[in-house]
Parts: structure tokens; C-alpha cells; sequence
């Protein structure tokens, strides 16, 4: 680790300001920064705890019928705290081991965009809309590749806004070892059409299986999506699986993702 | 009798309360300095240039040192003095020390050790079995051979040849606590040394010709290991030399543990291993001939490679008579971590390839694999024939039944000359069969299979067959220190280490039974270098075996001298006196073992033994093959059931039954413990625990976020462990047997029901590879499925 400031304000008004600075960062959870700090592949000259920031805490509903999780609010309390969206809860409740999930953010995951991570899959699925300092992103915009999202520097995402779906589910193919997702399908169901997003197989990162969505849209059924498959080509190969088993998997995820869902 | 009691660990408590000491956990001195190797980044090649400025300028260093500093010899190989400490300039593996930094802390070290410029001519490296082979890079000056008869003839007219090829991947030992040591230098020159080690007396005699002294001046103490599982017999010489040598420089305590991504990075692991196999066999699965071809990556230096081949050539029969066989072995030098002693030795590998053929042959001809194993074993024991020598003297029975006797004579003899004089598998197998439901459950996952799409289940039967001794003839030996207080207390050392295998409870409880002793009475104390000298490795499973009877008879010595002074006293005989329940009976007197061993003081009867053992009845040409070097076979058998994910290939173990033979079991909750353990852990290594080394050689998979070993939730949930309750026909330390190693091979039922699954999807041959990770086992359900 290299040395850096620490600080803690109270307010989001003050986070914003403390993160002025160029070098400065914001700190979630640190599930994944402090790690990240550790190998000296970060050198922020400044950590900006958002630990202290209450307005960015929290679950709530909008009057669309939205489910809206602040920025800084943990694994574990999603889990605990969405019961009107159980493929989201159920998602958040299978994140890493208890000591990441009462630490690590919403916020932190959706920032970091790591390519296996799992909250990219239920936002983009859900069509959510990731709410910041300054502005609302579709997820559609939000995500542009691996580790790489449509944030500004020193832009805090403050909130999350699901829309709830009919029917949802979210399918993980573990890496045994990490636990992180070799390959993770979130299928969602909506009254004008249904989403599904992948995680963990491309090296853009989360993407949407618009081919299956099409089927599906017409025939939520495995069946619909029985015959599709990604090809093999830019999906991930490494030391846990070849970009021919991830493409393999996305489909049998799929699959199950949507018998699951019912 | 406190022998045979399920007495919990010695330091169980103390594990779970975080109060048992590990080298790590000693409190140290003030000005303890602690060190790091810097390692080479490239597998193969020569280092041109080094800048260490930069790490003497760090922080808290407070020296660096190279090969060239080193005062005498730079050398931590356990055989063949081709392991240099730091490197001399040539590298030979991703990770090799190149030079050790000394600091005041051990975050300060690893820091600084960061900090070396260092750059290479890089070579193209040696990593697998096909570039070894093309460069002939090898130990030894080619490959062993061990057999018996014309291999080729046999499978020239063989009905059916079956053939293929199986790898086998390595293991990381990946004990919870990682390599460790700790030298506090000593007036005049001594060394005193805490070392996480297997091996306390190879530690002292690298540590003494590293410092240029004699033994005697070097101590070395092992209290306990948090688990070695073989990894740590010679690969902790390495910290040790290391903090020596550092403490020799500097006159100050030092100590040195690796980071786990160091341990990784810079041990050797469980030897990998390819075999191919050619198997003639009839229409009912019965074994004429094998021929086996073993190529084990030994990685960059000898280490005990030349020991695990040999053990793997001779366990390639497992339960099995094969009437032709021929065993090729080859030693293949690699630019890997030097591959060492791993739980097995060598033996699990061999013993996957018998099974793989035995699979494989039972596919072929469409029948029950277990019928097939059976079909094959080697002749049962006679009923009650303890351990008789060979051609033993009864009066000669008549020609047929001679003629029967001679065949069955013939199916004991194993491929390197050893008659198989106990084998019990016979009886286990029909036993376990029966309890465990094998053939209506077979019968069940045929129905389940023939109904089911997308998982299908398989079920697999195996046996284990396990020699027992090392295998180098003079190791089989050791050494036991007791002595008895003029309190009644007894303190107890012996050679052997603990590493969390219970040696210690055991040895304590044979101790406990001679003097008819409660346990808390004996006290177990830290192995020393000092106190028993020039012993062997705690390996080879030989732990209790050989320490249990040194202690014996160390017991059974002060016991005598003690029976003898009160015999005189009360005008009775040696052999009338009594020791039970903490008393000493000599006739109508009787007096407390404290009143009795204050006595013998007073009365100037020595209180102090040592005790000595060697195994008997063992001899072994290694070169020729033949001979008899094990003492006795270890036997174990287990049926596993699995079910397999067909589209995603994963899978998990539903149920093992397991029937072990620990002979009768000094303690059977430890032994309980081994059984339980060996088998998971052996199931990990042909499942999840997969190694990769990249294309130039960097291992990949060096902590637990990318290595996965079996936690507890990936034990079978339906989990039987009975052993069969037979004493050992060998003389061994109250008849039990060996069961450190034996289980681990348990888990091959668990590649083996796989296997079976995968079959169950079409009609080709599965041929699942080790670890057979989920991508693997998809793979071969598209192998068999292709095959129609
Ligand atoms: C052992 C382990 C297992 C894990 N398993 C999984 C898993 O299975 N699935 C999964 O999805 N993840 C997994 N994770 C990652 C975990 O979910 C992290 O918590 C998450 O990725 C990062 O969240 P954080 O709050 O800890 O962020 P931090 O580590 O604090 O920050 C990460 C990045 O996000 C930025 N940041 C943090 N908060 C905000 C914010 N509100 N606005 C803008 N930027 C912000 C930081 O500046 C930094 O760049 C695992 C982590 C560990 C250690």
C-alpha cells in the first residue's frame, strides 16, 4: 500500500467536495479497493470513506413501484431488505462470504464493474437506473466494459432504482475457488418484454443475450432458448474455464434461470 | 487399557482455543529479525545482472544475502545435493530464491524483497511430459523397469487389449500452516532451531553443514505442525538453513515464514503424472498382462522423486494379480517447484492407473466394475495363517491339493517378488458390499440414469491396497527417551512429529498402558534432536508403527528395572508385579505408581530408558525391483455415489461407505479422523484441486481464491466410516496398522463413480482425466456421447 489521506464526512455534499481532488477516491466497503491498495494497482492520494454518509443508505420504494437502494448500503441489508424482489435479494445474499457481504456496497460493486461481479447482471436485467451526484444513468448506458462504467471522476453513486419485475431469477456458475461467477445469467420478466444479462463470460463484461430475450419475450419457456448459444469467440478464457465452456454455460444458465423463474 | 480407547487428540482443546503453539507463536526474543527470499520471476535461464541497492536501502533491512555470502555449504536437497539455497546464477524454476533479505520486521523483508532489479537471458523451459521426453531431461539415467514376464507375447494372444492414458494432476499440501522456522544462535557457535518440519533430524544435519559444524552443536525442536501431509519432510530445509545462516551473520534470533502465495509459489507440490496403459484381458475382465508406461514430473531438482516413483511403480498392481506385467517408470526434470513427499508418496498416483485400467477393461466388456476387481485380487489369506513365513514346514499335503495351494501361492506374489501373506480384501469387499447396498443401489442408479436426462448418478466400488515401510530399508527405524519422576510422572519422547495426526496421543497411550497409567500421568514432550537422535521423517504412514514401539520397549525397560527392585523387596518374582490403575501390585502389597517410583529412586534403580526399534523381516533392491519392502499391506475399501449435472458436467458426492483396516486401532476416534480426512482429501485432489502453470511456467493457482481445496460442506453427506475389526497378522505396536496415508486413496472411488456417471450418457468410453473439474467431466460426456 502506498500512503494516502483518510477522511469521513458525514454528508454527501461533503463526500463530493472531499472527492475533488484528482487522486482522490471514494471507499465503499473496501471489498475490493483495499485488496486493490494492497498490490499497489491504486495510488489515490486521498480515500473517501462513504461509511459516514447515511443519505446514501437504505431501501425504500418510489412511486413507480421501484425499488431504490442507496449507494452505500450492504449485501447483506439487500438481502434482508427487498422481499417485494427475490432474485435480487437472493443474488445479494449469495455475494462472496459474510464479512464481504456486511461490508461490501451496491455502489462500490456497480463502480468497480469487475467482469465476474453480480450486481451489473440484476441492473442491467432490470433495466435499473443508477443515480449519482449529478445525474440518472439508464443501465443500458452504464456499463461500457470491463472495470469501465459511464462514471465521472469523483461521481458517487448514491442510489439504485429497480423496476420489479413479474418474474425474475438470477443464475451463478461459481468458480469454485472465489466463489465469484465463472458465468451468471439474471433473467427478468416484464409485462413489455423480458431482459436477460450475462456476467462473468465476456471480456466486455455484463452484456445483454438480446437474442434470447427476443425468444423469450414471445415464449417464456426454456424451450424458447433451447436451441441458442453465444459464440465462444470474446468470451473469457483463463486458468478456470475456456471461452467454449463460458459460452456453453450461458446457455445452460439461461435455461435454468427461466424455469427457475417459473 | 488406555490402548484402543477413542481418546480425543492430545492438543484438541488447545487447537480449538487457539493456545496450541505453532513456531510462529513463540514468543521471541528482542532483536529478532526476520527474513524473505527474493525468487526468480522466470522459469528458465541465467541471471546477468542483480541490483540489490535498492533493497539494502529499504527500510529495516538490515542485510541481503546472496550466494555468495553464504559461509559453507549452499545445499537444502534431503538426497542428492543438487539444491542449492540461492541461486547461483542459473534459474530453474518461477519462484527459485535467488537472494534472502534480513530485516527487523517481516513486512520490512517482503517489501524490500520487492525491490531487487534483477534481469535474466531467459531460456525456453521444460514443462511438459512431451518436451521433457524430446530433451531427455531426466533423473536417472533413463527410465526403471519393474516386472515380471513377456509383456509383449502376453498381449500378442491377450483376447482383448484395452489401452489409453490418463493424467494425473499434482497437489498442493496447502497445510493451514504454512512453512515456518526460527534460529536462536547460541554461545560458542550452537544453533538452536524451531522448524514446522516432518523432519527435525534432516533439518539439524542441513542446518550443520550449512554453518560447518558438527551436529551436536545444532538442536533442533519441533513441538507440532499445523499439518505436513509430506509437504513439509524436506521443503521446510530450505527457511531453516535459511534463518541459520542469517543468524550466524548477524548474531541475532531469526525467523522466517512464508506468505501463502510464497509457499505456493516456492514448494514443491504432489508430482504430476501421465501413465499410459496396455491391457490384455479376457471376455470377463480377467487381467493376463498390463504394460504401464508411469512419466512423473519431478520438477527442477531430485528431491525424493526418485522414492515416489519407485512407490508409485510399486502400487501400479494395487488389490490386483497381474499374471504379465511390466512397470516403465521415468523421472522427468521439469522447470517446476521440486515436486516432494505428498500423503501417498507416489502410491496414489500408481494406484489411479490400475484403476483406470480396471474401469476401463469392465467397460469394455459390459460388466459390474466391481465383479471385475474382485475377479482380479490377489489370493485371500488363510484363515488364522499369522503372518507365516513362506514354505513353512507343515507335513506336505497331497498332490491336488498341493497343486492348489501352489496356484495360490502363485496369485500372492506381487510384480516386484513380495508374496501378499495378509490379504484381506476379499472379505472386506464382500462385507462392504453387503452394507453399504452396492448391488441394489446399482440397480437403482441404473433405473435413476435410464430415467433421468440431465443428471445421471454413478457409483463406484474400490479397494485400497497400501505397503507399509519406507521403501529406502535403513529409514525404518527409531528411537524412544522416557523417564519416570520419583513423582510418578512420566515424560515421553520419541523421533516422531506431530502434525496434527494424533502420533503423539497414541504413543502417549501405549506409554499410558504399560505402566497402567492414566493419560494425564504421561506427559508427551516437544521432538529433540538432542534427546533422540538421528531419526527418520514422520512419513510413510510409519509414525505410530515405529515410534509406538520404540516407546514400548523404552517402558517396558524401566517397567522391568522397577518390577525387579520390588520383586526383591517382597521376595516375588519379576513377572508377578503388577501395573494397573495407577498402582504397582507385588503380590498381597500394593503400592500407587508415585509410591512405587520413589521407592525404586530411593533405592537407586535407574528411571530413565530409551527404547529402539527396527522393522524386521524387510529387504529391497530398488534397482532390480524385487524384494520384500513392505512390512505388511494396509487395506481399505469404500463404494462412492455421485450425481452428475449433464449440461454443466457438475457434479457432487452423495455417499461413502468406507471399510478401513487400521488393524486393532490404537485409538479408533483418531484413526476415525485419518479415515475421514484421507478420503476427502484425496477426493480434492482428483476434483477441484487443480494446479495451472502458465506457458512460461509461473504457477497460476498460488492461494485459496483461485485453488480450491474441499471444504466441509463438500464432504458426502451420507458419510459411513466402520473398520474392519482384525488385528494386524504382522507384529506391529499392539497389532494395529498404518493409517496415515492408506485412506487418501479412498477417494479415488470419486473419479471412479464419475466415471461411471459420465458412461451412463453413451456408449464410448468416459477416459476422465484428473481433476476432472466440471469442465472436464462436460467434456468427456461429449466424448461418449460422440462415440455412437
Ligand atoms: C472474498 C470475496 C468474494 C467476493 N465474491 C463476490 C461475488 O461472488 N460476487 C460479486 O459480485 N462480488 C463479489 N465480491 C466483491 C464484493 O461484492 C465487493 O464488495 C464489491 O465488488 C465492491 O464493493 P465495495 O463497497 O467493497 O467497494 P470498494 O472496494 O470500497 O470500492 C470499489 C470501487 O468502487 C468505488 N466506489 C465505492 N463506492 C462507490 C460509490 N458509492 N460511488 C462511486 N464509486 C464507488 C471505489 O472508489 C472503488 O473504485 C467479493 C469480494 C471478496 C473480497
Amino acid at each position: 500500500m502506498y500512503a494516502f489521506d483518510f477522511v469521513r464526512p458525514k454528508s454527501l455534499n461533503e463526500a463530493v467536495e472531499a472527492l475533488q481532488p484528482e487522486e482522490a477516491m471514494a471507499l465503499g466497503g473496501g471489498q475490493t479497493l483495499i485488496p486493490t491498495l494492497k498490490q499497489r494497482l491504486a495510488s489515490p492520494s486521498k480515500l473517501v470513506s462513504l461509511k459516514g454518509v447515511e443519505e446514501i443508505r437504505g431501501i425504500c420504494r418510489d412511486d413507480q413501484g421501484r425499488v431504490c437502494i442507496g449507494g452505500g448500503t450492504t449485501h447483506a441489508e439487500v438481502a434482508a431488505g427487498v422481499p417485494e424482489y427475490p432474485a435480487l435479494a437472493a443474488l445479494a445474499a449469495n455475494i462472496g462470504d459474510p464479512a464481504v457481504r456486511n461490508r461490501g456496497t451496491i455502489g462500490g460493486s456497480l463502480a468497480n464493474n469487475d467482469p465476474s461481479a453480480c450486481y451489473p447482471a440484476a441492473a442491467l436485467a432490470s433495466g435499473a437506473t443508477i443515480v449519482t451526484n449529478t445525474r440518472e444513468i439508464a443501465a443500458d448506458d452504464y456499463f461500457e466494459g470491463m472495470f469501465m462504467t459511464a462514471l465521472e471522476e469523483g461521481e458517487i453513486i448514491t442510489e439504485v432504482r429497480f423496476p420489479v419485475p413479474q418474474a425474475a431469477n438470477y443464475q451463478k456458475f461459481e468458480q469454485p475457488a472465489s466463489r465469484f461467477a465463472l458465468v451468471g445469467v439474471f433473467v427478468a420478466k416484464f409485462e413489455d418484454g423480458v431482459r436477460v444479462a450475462v456476467t462473468g463470460a465476456s471480456e466486455e463484461g455484463v452484456f445483454r443475450w438480446t437474442e434470447a430475450e427476443e425468444a423469450l419475450s414471445s415464449n417464456f419457456s426454456p424451450d424458447a432458448v433451447q436451441g441458442l448459444s453465444v459464440p465462444a469467440e470474446g468470451m473469457i478464457g483463463d486458468l478456470h474455464g475456456s471461452p467454449e465452456y463460458r459460452a456453453h454455460l450461458v446457455g445452460v444458465m439461461t435455461r435454468r434461470a427461466v424455469a427457475a423463474a417459473g | 487399557m488406555t490402548v484402543a480407547k477413542p481418546l480425543p487428540h492430545d492438543a484438541a482443546a488447545r487447537h480449538v482455543d487457539g493456545s496450541a503453539r505453532y513456531v510462529d507463536d513463540i514468543p521471541v526474543p528482542a532483536g529478532t529479525l526476520h527474513l524473505c527470499f527474493g525468487c526468480a520471476r522466470i522459469s528458465r535461464g541465467r541471471v546477468t545482472a542483480v541490483d540489490l541497492g535498492p533493497v539494502r536501502a529499504a527500510e529495516g533491512v538490515i542485510a541481503v544475502l546472496t550466494a555468495d555470502d553464504l559461509p559453507f555449504d549452499n545445499d537444502v536437497a534431503p538426497v542428492a545435493h543438487d539444491e542449492p539455497l540461492l541461486s547461483d546464477g542459473t534459474v530453474h524454476y518461477a519462484g527459485q530464491p535467488l537472494f534472502l533479505v534480513v530485516a527487523e520486521s517481516h513486512l520490512q523483508a517482503r517489501r524490500a524483497a520487492r525491490r531487487a532489479e534483477i534481469s535474466y537471458e531467459e531460456e525456453t523451459p521444460i514443462l511438459t511430459v512431451e518436451q521433457a521426453l524430446a530433451a531427455d531431461s531426466r533423473f536417472e539415467e533413463g527410465p526403471r523397469v519393474y516386472g515380471r514376464g513377456d509383456v509383449e507375447a502376453a498381449l500378442a494372444t491377450a483376447p482383448l487389449v484395452t489401452e489409453g492414458e490418463i493424467e494425473i494432476g499434482g497437489q498442493e499440501h496447502f497445510y493451514l500452516e504454512g512453512q515456518a522456522a526460527l534460529a536462536l544462535p547460541q554461545e560458542g557457535g550452537d544453533m538452536i532451531v524451531h522448524a514446522s518440519s516432518q523432519h527435525p533430524t534432516e533439518i539439524q544435519h542441513k542446518v550443520a553443514d550449512a554453518l560447518g559444524l558438527p551436529m551436536h552443536a545444532v538442536r533442533v525442536e519441533v513441538r507440532r505442525m499445523g499439518g505436513g501431509f509430506g509437504g513439509k519432510e524436506s521443503q521446510g530445509n530450505a527457511l531453516a538453513v535459511a534463518c541459520a545462516v542469517a543468524a550466524r551473520a548477524t548474531g541475532r534470533p531469526c525467523k522466517m515464514r512464508y506468505d501463502r502465495d510464497d509457499d505456493f509459489t516456492i514448494t514443491g507440490k504432489r508430482h504430476p503424472f501421465v501413465i499410459r496403459y496396455r491391457a490384455g484381458h479376457d471376455a470377463e475382465g480377467r487381467l493376463l498382462a498390463v504394460d504401464f508406461r508411469q512419466f512423473a514430473v519431478c520438477g527442477w531438482s531430485q528431491d525424493l522423486s526418485l522414492a515416489v516413483a519407485d512407490r508409485a511403480m510399486l502400487h501400479a498392481d494395487n488389490a490386483y494379480w497381474i499374471p504379465t506385467v511390466r512397470i516403465e517408470s521415468h523421472r522427468l526434470k521439469t522447470n517446476h517447484q521440486s515436486h516432494t513427499a505428498f500423503r501417498g508418496f507416489g502410491g496414489p498416483q500408481g494406484m489411479v492407473g490400475i484403476e483406470r485400467v480396471l474401469d476401463h477393461v469392465a467397460h469394455r466388456v459390459g460388466r459390474d466394475p466391481a465383479e471385475v476387481r474382485r475377479l482380479n485380487y490377489y489370493a485371500e489369506a488363510e484363515e488364522g495363517a499369522l503372518s507365516a513365513p513362506l514354505g513353512g514346514s507343515a507335513a506336505s499335503p497331497p498332490e491336488d491339493i498341493s497343486a492348489k495351494k501352489k496356484d495360490l501361492q502363485e496369485r500372492r506374489v506381487t510384480p516386484y517378488g513380495q508374496v501378499v501373506e495378509d490379504f484381506i480384501l476379499g472379505g472386506m469387499t464382500e462385507r462392504l458390499l453387503e452394507t453399504s447396498g452396492y448391488h441394489v443401489r446399482r440397480a437403482r442408479v441404473a433405473e435413476w440414469n435410464a430415467r433421468n436426462e440431465v443428471i445421471k448418478r454413478g457409483l463406484a466400488f474400490t479397494p485400497v491396497k497400501f505397503g507399509i515401510s519406507f521403501t529406502l530399508t535403513h529409514l525404518n527405524q527409531a528411537g524412544a527417551l522416557v523417564h519416570v519422576y520419583q513423582d510418578g510422572s512420566v515424560a515421553l519422547n520419541h523421533g516422531g512429529t506431530e502434525m496434527g495426526q494424533g502420533l503423539f496421543q497414541k504413543v502417549a497411550q501405549v506409554a499410558a498402558q504399560v505402566f497402567g497409567l492414566p493419560m494425564a500421568a504421561v506427559r508427551i514432550t516437544a521432538t529433540d534432536t538432542a534427546k533422540v537422535p538421528n531419526t527418520s521423517a514422520t512419513a510413510a504412514s510409519s509414525g505410530s508403527d515405529l515410534n509406538g514401539m520404540a516407546v514400548r520397549l523404552a517402558c517396558e525397560e524401566i517397567a522391568g528395572r522397577m518390577a525387579a527392585f520390588l520383586a526383591e523387596r517382597h521376595q516375588a518374582k519379576p513377572t508377578e508385579v503388577r501395573f494397573r490403575e495407577s498402582r504397582v501390585e507385588v503380590g498381597a502389597e500394593s503400592y500407587s505408581f508415585a509410591e512405587a517410583a520413589k521407592a525404586c529412586w530411593m533405592g537407586r534403580v535407574s528411571l530413565s530408558a530409551t527404547g529402539y526399534y527396527r522393522t524386521p523381516d524387510i529387504s529391497w533392491d530398488r534397482i532390480r525391483g524385487e524384494g520384500r519392502p513392505f512390512f505388511y499391506f494396509a487395506y481399505g475399501a469404500v463404494v462412492s455415489e455421485v450425481a452428475v449435472d449433464t449440461l454443466t458436467g457438475e457434479y457432487r458426492i452423495l455417499r461413502a461407505d468406507i471399510l478401513h483396516d487400521a488393524g486393532s486401532s490404537l485409538n479408533p476416534a483418531i484413526d476415525r479422523g485419518q479415515v475421514e480426512g484421507g478420503y476427502v482429501q484425496g477426493a480434492g485432489w482428483l476434483t477441484t484441486e487443480e494446479l495451472v502453470w502458465d506457458d512460461a511456467g509461473r504457477l497460476r493457482t498460488h492461494a485459496p481464491s483461485t485453488y480450491k481445496i474441499p471444504a466441509a460442506s463438500d464432504a458426502p453427506e451420507v458419510f459411513e466410516v466402520n473398520f474392519w475389526q482384525a488385528e494386524n497378522r504382522a507384529e506391529t505396536i499392539h497389532r494395529s496398522k498404518a493409517v496415515g496415508e492408506p485412506p487418501l486413496m479412498l477417494g479415488i472411488s470419486v473419479l471412479m463413480a464419475l466415471s461411471d456417471a459420465v458412461a451412463a450418457c453413451g456408449p464410448g468410453y468416459p477416459a476422465l482425466d484428473a481433476p476432472a473439474t466440471p469442465e472436464r467431466v462436460l467434456a468427456a460426456i461429449r466424448r461418449v456421447r460422440g462415440a455412437a
